[in-house]
């Protein structure tokens, strides 16, 4: 019995897609079966990041309006077999799904998968209603700039009163240097104002936008926004790991001082 | 009030809601009782008419349409398919309606003759917008006046539809996630970086042409092709700064041999198709 989960942020534009991606790739390598569900009717986003979009005959409106079977429609990743997507539809809209039928989906998906990721649109109307209705569990992606904050806790708000069983942040875009300078606010400034659990903090990294480009999600790379999204899913999986040390730019010689520590 | 049928109406056209588990002559009643006691309110406007909350079958609609249309004074002069239906797509089909008053009576008289309301859709073809409800064939008004036997001119963006019953030729590009169908063969006057479909009644010996030809999927017939998946960075702007293509490479797509074959669009082709 998998466990169903939905990325969300209300705001637009801080990374839930890429989150999605990144995740679910990141579970995949850690041997765990993974589907994603794009549930961004209208605005399909998540097969053009996974490099998956030229992949796609049927879709997730073909599945619910059963004009295919399940199995036709999910998309296997060119590297990791155990690794799914299934489409949204792009020439439709919000409505052509309804919460119920997401639900059904959702469960038909979990009896055979590990994990289900949710990727849902930005906004509080039908497309978040339908992405959440199936979900056990919650990640609230935000980044530390007041708007999307404000948006994050009327989305927290909401999972409380649907109640979501769990909730977990991941702060996306953090830029160390504008920290420190105190231009940007802190992680824990953050977790003060939504006071859920922190699973991740991932920093802005320009190789996000490469890889978004390339269709090759950069989890378990080398980059620090790589290892942050692979440390995610290793949480995610009930691991302890510690946050990581995101002042990045540290001297070769401190890089060599800490291997010794360990 | 009944709940069963809830009229809303905008200054340009109405907007029936009703109820889907109700036996349709029950419906139909219902519809005649509340057009009696409120249709002279509307007082012999002309109106277009949509439907919400129940799919109906063509005789349907036109029995509903025949009920309003007895028992006010209202003339109805289009069937709306889209649900939720804006109030400016009704705007477009009353002036449609209303530059072509020459025809209009004719429009009308047939309406009666055979109870039935003018559905607008040029050419059989069919133009989804974004919020196509994709049950029925919809015809955007704005995007009707660009489709002409067979051509249509301007591009198509992501999440657009054009299908057409037989040969298309699009002038202008097809944008990544636009799709453009056809029962023939497709001819595109431009860049195919979206889904093109010909033959899609079956016909294996349909052809796609492009201008520039970058689809990230083909269908001809019962065959379906995806574009390489190491090509992706020459979708993506490094290539197209690198190595800019000198002039379009039109190329042609046909299945043979259970495959389909992209090839460069020389004379030699035209005896093969």
């Amino acid at each position: 019995m998998g466990e169903v989960i939905v990325i969300t942020s209300g705001k637009g534009g801080v990374g839930k897609t890429t989150t999605t991606a990144n995740v679910g790739m990141g579970l995949a390598m850690l041997g765990k079966k993974v589907v994603m569900i794009d549930t961004d009717i209208g605005l399909r986003n998540l097969d053009v990041v996974l490099g998956l979009e030229n992949r796609i005959v049927y879709n997730l409106v073909d599945v619910v309006e059963g004009k295919c079977r399940l199995k036709q429609a999910l998309i296997k990743h060119k590297k990791f077999p155990d690794l799914c997507l299934l489409p949204s539809a792009q020439t439709r809209d919000k409505d052509a799904v309804n919460p119920e039928q997401m639900v059904a989906l959702v469960e038909e998906l979990r009896e055979e998968y590990d994990y289900v990721l949710l990727d849902c649109p930005a906004g509080i109307e039908q497309g978040f209603k339908n992405a959440v209705a199936g979900a056990d569990r919650a990640l609230v992606v935000t980044t530390p700039e007041v708007s999307a904050i404000r948006d994050a806790d009327r989305i927290v708000g909401l999972l409380e009163a649907g109640e979501m069983k769990k909730i977990d942040l991941v702060i996306n875009r953090l830029r160390m240097d504008m920290v420190k300078r105190g231009d940007m606010l802190k992680v824990e400034d953050v977790c003060d104002i939504l006071s859920i659990h922190l699973i991740g903090v991932v920093p802005d990294d320009e190789q996000i936008v490469v890889a978004t480009n390339n269709g090759e999600p950069l989890v378990g790379g080398s980059s620090l926004a790589g290892q942050a999204y692979y440390n995610i899913c290793k949480r995610i999986l009930g691991e302890e790991v510690p946050f990581m040390d995101l002042e990045g730019k540290k001297g070769l010689m401190a890089k060599f001082l800490d291997l010794f520590k360990k | 009030m009944t709940k069963e049928v809830i009229i809303k109406s905008n200054k340009y056209g109405m907007e029936l809601i009703l109820d889907d588990k109700l036996p349709f002559p029950e419906l139909l009643d219902i519809i005649r009782d509340r057009f009696q006691e409120s249709g002279n309110f509307f007082k012999n406007a002309k109106m277009a008419v949509s439907f919400k909350g129940r799919s109906l079958t063509g005789e349907e609609e036109l029995s509903i349409v025949d009920a309003i249309m007895e028992n006010s004074p209202i003339q109805i002069v289009s069937i709306m398919d889209l649900a939720g239906v804006q109030e400016e797509r009704m705007k477009e089909r009353l002036d449609a309606f209303q530059e072509s008053q020459g025809g209009s009576v004719a429009q009308k008289s047939s309406a009666r003759g055979t109870g039935s309301a003018s559905r607008q859709s040029g050419a059989g073809q069919k133009t989804q917008g974004q919020s196509g409800s994709g049950r029925k064939a919809e015809a955007v008004p704005g995007q009707q006046a660009n489709f002409q036997n067979g051509f249509y001119k301007g591009n198509l963006r992501s999440g657009q539809v054009l299908e057409c019953p037989e040969s298309v030729t699009l002038i202008g590009d097809v944008n990544p996630g636009a799709r453009i169908e056809s029962a023939g063969n497709v001819v595109i006057l431009g860049a195919l970086k979206g889904t093109a479909c010909a033959g899609s009644g079956g016909d294996n010996s349909c052809f796609i042409f492009a201008l520039d030809m970058q689809p990230i999927q083909l269908q001809i017939g019962e065959y379906i092709a995806k574009s390489p998946d190491r090509e992706k960075e020459s979708r993506h702007l490094f290539k197209r700064e690198k190595a800019a293509p000198a002039a379009y490479n039109p190329q042609i797509a046909v299945a043979r041999r259970g495959t389909i074959y992209i090839e460069p669009m020389t004379k030699g082709c035209l005896d093969n198709l």
